[in-house]
């Protein structure tokens, strides 16, 4: 019996320790002025907007409208592999989020939903 | 194997417990949405099911099921750690999960006993009967 939560034990300070892991990685903290952003909306477990136009070299507010009961985000990467953050939102329920964005230089930008993978989009900073 | 199979009152207590926590994380997930999490809630709405059935087939493999509930739970967990949302319901969720895997072993011990011995008892049970059936094929043939 011992043995047994051991096991479990350790399997779950494995657990823990890895989500402790893969949440340190931090996108970095904007400094400076910010401008306003676009709009990307979620709706029937997709997002309404999957491209988006940004200006580069300066930090933005992005507006998030969750329009559905189930739980969305918007989660910024440097590329599909989602390895490193660069903004990720507040996780809403029907609801609206903001997030600032820090500058981007040009460039295509990856960015998904944290919960449901499948719903991605792009944000194209010119 | 010897599972007990009638319950005192702190068993009761325990199975309602494991029912309630299987079916709270079970309606969490039902609320993300997506096939992935739908199918996650179905499997432990049917844990749940499976864990008080009064079948008898149910009740022989009740040790079975309160194995591949702790697994079940446990993979759930490691999921999530490696692939997340890290976010408050998830934590509630897993932390219903912990619990839950925690209460199937006390359960466990309590009604089956040494894990090792019981998964031992059913493999030289199984064993026993399918060398019967080959015995009584060959004498057959």
């Amino acid at each position: 019996m011992k043995r047994i939560l051991l096991t479990f034990g350790l399997v779950a300070l494995a657990a823990i320790s890895a989500a402790c892991s893969s949440a340190a990685a931090k996108p970095p903290v904007p400094s400076g002025p910010v401008s306003d952003g676009p709009t990307i909306v979620a709706k029937d477990m997709k997002f309404l907007t999957t491209s988006v136009e940004v200006k580069a070299g300066q930090n933005l507010t992005l507006h998030f409208h969750n329009q559905e009961s189930v739980p969305h985000n918007v989660a910024i990467f440097t590329d599909s592999s989602a390895g490193t953050p660069i903004s990720i939102g507040e996780i809403v329920t029907s609801a609206m989020a903001e997030q600032t964005v820090p500058a981007l230089q040009p460039g295509s930008y990856f960015f998904r939903c944290d919960v449901h993978h499948d719903m991605t989009g792009t944000i194209v900073a010119k | 194997m010897k599972s007990r199979t009638s319950l005192r009152p702190l068993d009761v207590v325990i199975r309602i417990a494991i029912v309630g926590l299987t079916l709270g994380t079970a309606y969490i997930h039902s609320t993300l949405g997506g096939l992935l999490f739908t199918l996650n809630a179905l499997g432990y709405v049917t844990a749940a099911l499976a864990v008080v059935v009064p079948l008898g087939i149910a009740v022989r493999f009740r040790w079975f099921i309160r194995i591949g509930l702790m697994g079940y739970a446990a993979t759930a967990i490691v999921a999530w750690a490696v692939q997340g949302p890290y976010y408050s319901t998830a934590y509630i969720a897993k932390a219903i999960e912990v619990a839950l895997i925690v209460l199937l072993a006390v359960d466990f011990a309590r009604m089956d006993g040494n894990p090792i011995k019981v998964v031992k008892g059913e493999l030289a049970l199984l064993g026993s009967k399918l060398g019967r059936r080959a015995a009584t094929g060959s004498a057959g043939a």
